[in-house]
């Protein structure tokens, strides 16, 4: 098995307030990682760390994605080179129609990594197919990106852009919230068509009900900024029964 | 605007964007004459600011000599916020393509109104003179 991700001793800071405490995790190809832990354990601030987001500042440590410094590199080449974050709250751009966003993204990453960019007919029907499972019709595609989408519309076209793009690691920051539970079985079953052996996920969670849908290999509890423990699918049962509060003050 | 018969409709939309240091400023009068009874007139406004430097201001005017016209102002103030970018960055777009992307999506309304090669030109016009804004 090859790393994919590899975070070691990673501390972080937003706004000067210490977020991360040396936090080491390793994903390899074909896993399922879900992470788990309380409110402001710092689980959303990993995921933006990893997809660079402006504002979060890594203070000590290193992120390798398939060996290459993560750190070093502006958001829009992290994704060229196959990160995705599903965002918690997807962003409204108002006047761009859903369709367009799809066209321009794929096209950027394509041209980022020296491919020939996508003919329109042919990503109309790439597009169409994809929206099909995943319960999108065509007049969805038509309105601007996310501008008065429902919650669960949101996470559908999280998970279409997904399924386009084809990242190699997915890292989706609590996806089922917002989600009713027809909703989470659509963004549930499109988030396991893309598991395979050269692809990685991330799946960062409160609940144990979203792992029922999507199966981890690996569980890990994050608190206090750090990976405080680590086990198997089962990890998520024994936490929905007994809660955070243990490792909440083992932490401190 | 200037409403001289009656029941005359018109409708206004303006789109301004700012960046860098440039501030912006609609002025527009809409009047209805005296014998123009039952005008209407709708004036929308909407400005897009770019960056922490500038600015955008609205001043309409209206002058109504009879007591039957109706006018109506709507205006909005938008930022490119760094958030809705990362958004667009994360999914592979350059800082400048997103930018260009938000920008084309608010201004979309004119330029839909435009012939073809109107709106073309226009588009990239708006491109290349925010060439450089975002930092």
């Amino acid at each position: 098995m090859t790393a994919l991700l590899e975070i070691r001793n990673l501390h972080a800071e937003v706004a000067g307030r210490k977020i991360l405490n040396g936090l080491d995790l390793t994903v390899n190809k074909g896993e399922v990682h879900a992470i788990m832990g309380p409110n402001g354990a710092g689980k959303s601030t990993l995921s933006y760390l990893l997809a660079g987001k402006p504002g979060y500042e890594v203070t000590e440590g290193q992120a390798l994605f398939n060996g290459l410094d993560m750190f070093a590199m502006a958001p829009d080449e992290r994704a060229a080179k196959g990160l995705f974050l599903a965002f918690q709250y997807p962003l409204e751009i108002p006047g761009v129609a859903t369709l367009t966003f799809l066209r321009t993204a794929l096209n950027a990453q394509r041209r980022k990594r020296g491919e020939e960019e996508l003919s329109s007919p042919d990503l109309i029907m790439r597009v169409r197919e994809i929206a099909k499972d995943l319960d999108i019709d065509a007049e969805m595609l038509r309105r601007p990106v996310n501008v008065g989408f429902s919650g669960g519309e949101k996470k559908r076209n999280e998970t279409l852009q997904m399924m386009l793009l084809q990242p190699q690691l997915c890292v989706l920051d609590e996806t089922d919230s917002g989600l009713d539970i027809d909703a989470l079985k659509v963004v549930a079953n499109g988030v396991n068509a893309l598991r395979s052996s050269d692809r990685a996920m991330i799946v960062i969670t409160h609940y144990q009900r979203l792992l029922n849908h999507i199966v981890p290999d690996v569980v890990h509890v994050l608190a206090a900024g750090r990976i405080v423990r680590t086990g198997g699918k089962e990890l998520a049962l024994e936490l929905e029964a007994s809660g955070y509060a243990q490792y909440q003050s083992e932490a401190a | 605007m200037i409403h001289l018969g009656k029941n005359t409709t018109s409708r206004i939309i303006s789109k301004g964007i700012a960046a860098g240091h440039s501030n912006n400023t609609y002025r527009g009068l809409v009047s209805a004459h005296r014998r123009a009874t039952g005008a209407r007139n709708f004036t929308n406004c909407d400005s897009l600011l770019i960056g922490q430097e500038c600015g955008a201001h609205t001043v309409p005017y209206i002058e109504a000599k009879n007591s039957s016209a109706l006018f109506e102002h709507e205006a909005t103030t938008s930022k490119i916020s760094e958030e809705m970018l990362f958004y667009c960055m994360q999914r592979g777009l350059s800082a400048e393509e997103a930018t260009a992307l938000v920008v084309n999506g608010f201004v979309k309304d004119v330029l839909q109104q435009l012939p073809m090669e109107f709106a073309v030109e226009a588009q990239k016009l708006i491109s290349i003179s925010l060439e450089g804004s975002v930092g």
